[in-house]
C-alpha cells in the first residue's frame, strides 16, 4: 500500500461528522482518490455517540481544549446507583434529532442504497407539561385532525378555532395564491393565533411546539411556526399510522454518520484516525496546472498533498478568515433515567408501530421563568433505541439559553417529568451536561452558508451545526455543494447520491 | 407470542451484523464468498477498504439474515474495525492456520472487540486453509474437524507429526488454537474457504449463539416482509423506509 505522503489525493475530508460523514457517501462511488481522516479516535464528530466511559472523556476533552469543537463547559454527574449498568451497555447520543417523514435525507438514504444498513423507528407522541389539578402534568399534544376529535381537555368552541387553523395551513399554496390579500406572517405566532383564528391562548404551547420552536410563542415568528407545523402535519402517515418523524436506532446522527463512511470505505476510501489537520498550504501560483496540491500536515507527523480539503471550522485550522464562526449556543444535557417511562411511548395509530421517542416539552412559564423566556425540550429515548438496557431510557434536554440558568432551567425540566410520571423509583442514574455551539435553525440557505464560509477555492468549510431538533435539510444542500466543487465539471446533478446496490446485496 | 406456528406463517426473521476481522490475506473475503455465492476465487485480489454482503441463514426456528462487513485486512491505521464493531452481534476473526503470526494478530483482535465492542457480541475464531493440511488434503476421507468444544485425538496425533509430514503446511496446531478459544470463550472451527469444510458450520454456529434476547430487543423483531400484510406484532418498533418510499420515491407527491 502506498504511503499518505505518496498518494496524490484528490480529496481529504476532515472530520467525521454527519456533514463530512455525508459528504463521504456522496463521494464513495466517484473514482476519486479519497482520504478521510479524523483527529479523535472515534467517528462521528460533533454528532458522536458514547459509552459511559467514552462521554466521560469525551467531556473531560471538551474542557481541556476549549475552542476545539463546537462544545464547551461539559461536566458529568453520576451519583453511585447499582442501577446504571456497565459502560458500554449505553450509547449516549450528542446527536438524538429527529428525521422528519417529508424531509429530504430519506429518499437520499433511499437512493443510496444505504437505508439498508439502517433501522429506523418512530417519534410518537408530542406532550406538554402543564401543571394542573387533573391526574396528570403532561399534556399530550393533539397531533392530527383525528387527534383533535379525539381530545376531551380541548372546549368544542376551541375545537373549531384550532380547526379553522388547520384548515387553513393545511390548503395547498396554489389556493392562497388566488386570495387578494398576502398573508402577514412577520407577527409573533402568537398574535397570529390569537387575532387570525381566535385561537384561544391555553393552545399556543401545544400548537409552538409541534413546530419545535426554541423560543416562546410570542418570541417566535408565524413566519417561522407555520411552515414548520405543516411539515409536522404533513409528515404523519407517510411511513406508517401514526407518526410522522423518526429516529435511527443505535444514536441517531451517530449512526447515519457511521453509515456514510462505512459507504466510502467499501469505495476504496482511507479512514485514518487521531490525525488532524496542523497546517495547510496553499500551492504556490507558479504550478497552477491542474495537478497543483496543497499540502497538508498532519497531527500525526505525515505530510499530503491534496487538491480538496473539506472540513468544518474546528477541523480546519490555521486557514486565513477562517476564524471562529459566529455561533448561537444551547445548554443541553443527557440523563440516564431507572426507568422505562412506559407511559410516554403510547401506540398513537391502530396498526402503527410502537414509538421509541417522544417530545416532552416544558414552557419557560412553566419553570416559573417569565412568560416570553424559551421552552427546554426533553427527547425521551426507550430502551428499544439500543441505546441503554431495557427498563432505563436516554432523556435529551436542551434549552436555547447558555450558562448555569439554562443548566438549571433543563435539570428542573427532567425533575418535574419523572415527578409527573406514575414511577416512584424513577431517578436519573447518570447525567451529562454540555453548552452546544452552533448555527440557528432559520438559516436554510445551504449552498449560500457553504459558500460564505469556505475561504479559498480548494478548501471547502462545512458551517457549524444546527441547533435544530430535528434533521436539517439544508446539510443535504451543503454536501451537495460541496460535492459539485469537487466533481467540477463531472457533476451531474441528477446523479447526485444516485447509486446501484453493490454486488452480494440481495434485494428482497 | 401465543399463536401457534403454523407451517403456512414464515418463520420469523432477524437480521445480525456481523464483522469479520483478521490479518491480510487469511482468507476473510473468501470465507465470506463460500457462504454467500459456495464459490471460491483463486488469487483473489485483496479487498481494498470493506465489503458489505448479506446472506440469510436458516435455523429451525428462525431465520438470521447476517449482514456482513468485511473489513481490508492489510489496512495500516487500525481506523477501519471501530467503524464496523459498533453495534456488531457477531464477530469472525480469522487466522491463516499456515502463518503463526496471523493467529496473534487475531488475538489481538479479540482482545480489542473485547474491549470496545458491543458486551454480548459472540466471537467466532476461524482458523482457515484446511485445505493446506493434511487433514484439508484427503478431506474426502475424513469427515474433516468441527474442533468447536471436544478435542478430537486423532487430529491431535497428527499435529504432533505435522513437521515430519511432506506436503503438510500447518503451522498452529488444532489444540493451541482451541485451547486459547477456550479461555477466551469464543466458538472455534477450522476450515478451508477453498473446499468448503466447516464454512456454512461456523455461520451456522454463530446464528444459534446469538441470544434470543439480542435478536428481540437488539435489532427489532425484524419481520420486515410481514408489515406490508398489516400483520405486525405490537412490539414493533422497527419503521419499514424502504418498501413504502419505494413505491413512492417522490417526495411530496400525494397522488
Amino acid at each position: 500500500m502506498e504511503s499518505l505522503a505518496e498518494t496524490p489525493w484528490d480529496v481529504t475530508i476532515s472530520g467525521t461528522g454527519l456533514g463530512q460523514s455525508l459528504f463521504a457517501l456522496a463521494l464513495s462511488r466517484s473514482d476519486k482518490k479519497v482520504l478521510h481522516i479524523d483527529k479523535r479516535p472515534y467517528y462521528g464528530g460533533s454528532e458522536a455517540a458514547f459509552s459511559l466511559q467514552e462521554a466521560q472523556e469525551w467531556a473531560d476533552n471538551v474542557n481541556k481544549e476549549p475552542g476545539q469543537s463546537p462544545f464547551e463547559d461539559a461536566e458529568v454527574h453520576s451519583p453511585s446507583d447499582s442501577r446504571l449498568s456497565s459502560s458500554r451497555a449505553y450509547t449516549l447520543s450528542l446527536s438524538p434529532h429527529l428525521i422528519y417523514s417529508r424531509s429530504r435525507l430519506l429518499p437520499t438514504l433511499l437512493s443510496s442504497r444505504v437505508y439498508r444498513q439502517l433501522e429506523f423507528q418512530a417519534v410518537g407522541s408530542w406532550w406538554i407539561f402543564r401543571p394542573s389539578e387533573a391526574n396528570s402534568d403532561l399534556y399530550r399534544v393533539p397531533s392530527s385532525r383525528e387527534d383533535i376529535f379525539a381530545d376531551d381537555f380541548i372546549s368544542a368552541k376551541s375545537k373549531r378555532t384550532l380547526m379553522k387553523f388547520l384548515r387553513h395551513i393545511g390548503k395547498p399554496p396554489q389556493e392562497t395564491e388566488g386570495q387578494p390579500e398576502e398573508e402577514d406572517l412577520s407577527v409573533p405566532f402568537s398574535e397570529y393565533l390569537g387575532s387570525k383564528f381566535q385561537v384561544p391562548a391555553e393552545l399556543h404551547d401545544p400548537l409552538l411546539s409541534l413546530s419545535l420552536s426554541q423560543a416562546s410563542a410570542q418570541q417566535t415568528s408565524a413566519e417561522y411556526a407555520v411552515p414548520r407545523i405543516k411539515r409536522h402535519l404533513a409528515s404523519i402517515g407517510v411511513f406508517g399510522p401514526g407518526f410522522g418523524s423518526l429516529l435511527a436506532k443505535w444514536g441517531g446522527g451517530a449512526e447515519l454518520a457511521q453509515v456514510g463512511c462505512r459507504a466510502l470505505a467499501v469505495g476504496g476510501g482511507v479512514y485514518v484516525l487521531n490525525a488532524g489537520i496542523e497546517s495547510i498550504t496553499n500551492p504556490s501560483n507558479s504550478d497552477n496546472g491542474d495537478d497543483a496540491r496543497m499540502q497538508i500536515k498532519l497531527s500525526n507527523g505525515e505530510s499530503i498533498r491534496t487538491k480538496f480539503v473539506v472540513g468544518s471550522h474546528w477541523d480546519l485550522p490555521g486557514q486565513a478568515g477562517n476564524d471562529q464562526p459566529s455561533c448561537e449556543k444551547a445548554a443541553r444535557s443527557i440523563s440516564v433515567v431507572s426507568s422505562s417511562l412506559e407511559s410516554l411511548f403510547p401506540i398513537t395509530a391502530e396498526g402503527g408501530p410502537l414509538p421509541a421517542a417522544a417530545v416532552v416539552v416544558f414552557p419557560g412559564s412553566c419553570l416559573a421563568q417569565a412568560e416570553d423566556s424559551p421552552p427546554v425540550y426533553l427527547l425521551i429515548h426507550s430502551s428499544e433505541t439500543g441505546e441503554c438496557p431495557t427498563g432505563q431510557s436516554v432523556v435529551y434536554g436542551s434549552v436555547r439559553l447558555s450558562g448555569p440558568q439554562g443548566y438549571s432551567l433543563v435539570e428542573t425540566a427532567v425533575q418535574k417529568l419523572l415527578e409527573s410520571v406514575s414511577d416512584a423509583e424513577a431517578k436519573v442514574l447518570w447525567s451529562l451536561r454540555y453548552t452546544q455551539l452552533g448555527r440557528a435553525s432559520d438559516v436554510i440557505d445551504g449552498v449560500q452558508a457553504l459558500k460564505s464560509s469556505s475561504p479559498t477555492d480548494g478548501t471547502i468549510c462545512f458551517p457549524p451545526p444546527s441547533l435544530d431538533h430535528t434533521f436539517d435539510d439544508a446539510l443535504l444542500d451543503m454536501v451537495k455543494e460541496a460535492w459539485k466543487t469537487v466533481q467540477g465539471e463531472d457533476a451531474i446533478d441528477e446523479e447526485f447520491m444516485k447509486f446501484e446496490d453493490r454486488e452480494g446485496v440481495e434485494d428482497e | 407470542m401465543s399463536e401457534p406456528t403454523s407451517t403456512n406463517t414464515p418463520k420469523p426473521s432477524s437480521s445480525v451484523k456481523l464483522v469479520l476481522l483478521g490479518e491480510a490475506a487469511v482468507g476473510k473475503s473468501s470465507l465470506v464468498l463460500r457462504f454467500v455465492n459456495n464459490d471460491f476465487q483463486e488469487n483473489k485480489e485483496p479487498t481494498i477498504g470493506a465489503a458489505f454482503l448479506t446472506q440469510k441463514c436458516s435455523l429451525p426456528t428462525r431465520t438470521i439474515k447476517f449482514e456482513i462487513w468485511d473489513t481490508a485486512g492489510q489496512e495500516r491505521f487500525a481506523s477501519l474495525a471501530p467503524m464496523y464493531y459498533r453495534n456488531a452481534q457477531a464477530a469472525l476473526v480469522v487466522y491463516d492456520m499456515t502463518k503463526p503470526s496471523s493467529l496473534t494478530k487475531a488475538k489481538h483482535w479479540v482482545a480489542e472487540l473485547q474491549r470496545q465492542a458491543s458486551p454480548g457480541i459472540v466471537i467466532a475464531l476461524v482458523g482457515n486453509k484446511l485445505d493446506l493440511t493434511n487433514e484439508g488434503s484427503n478431506e474426502a476421507a475424513g469427515e474433516s474437524t468441527p474442533a468447536e468444544g471436544g478435542e478430537d485425538e486423532a487430529t491431535n496425533d497428527e499435529n504432533q507429526a505435522e513437521e515430519a509430514t511432506p506436503g503438510d503446511a500447518r503451522k498452529v496446531s488444532t489444540q493451541e488454537a482451541n485451547a486459547y478459544a477456550e479461555e477466551e470463550n469464543l466458538l472455534f472451527f477450522e476450515t478451508s474457504a477453498k473446499t468448503g469444510v466447516n464454512v456454512a458450520e461456523v455461520f451456522t454456529a454463530i446464528a444459534n449463539a446469538i441470544p434470543e434476547s439480542s435478536l428481540k430487543t437488539g435489532r427489532g423483531a425484524g419481520t420486515g416482509q410481514a408489515t406490508l400484510g398489516g400483520g405486525r406484532p405490537a412490539e414493533d418498533t422497527r419503521v419499514n423506509l424502504g418498501e413504502r418510499a419505494a413505491a413512492t420515491p417522490k417526495e411530496g407527491c400525494a397522488c
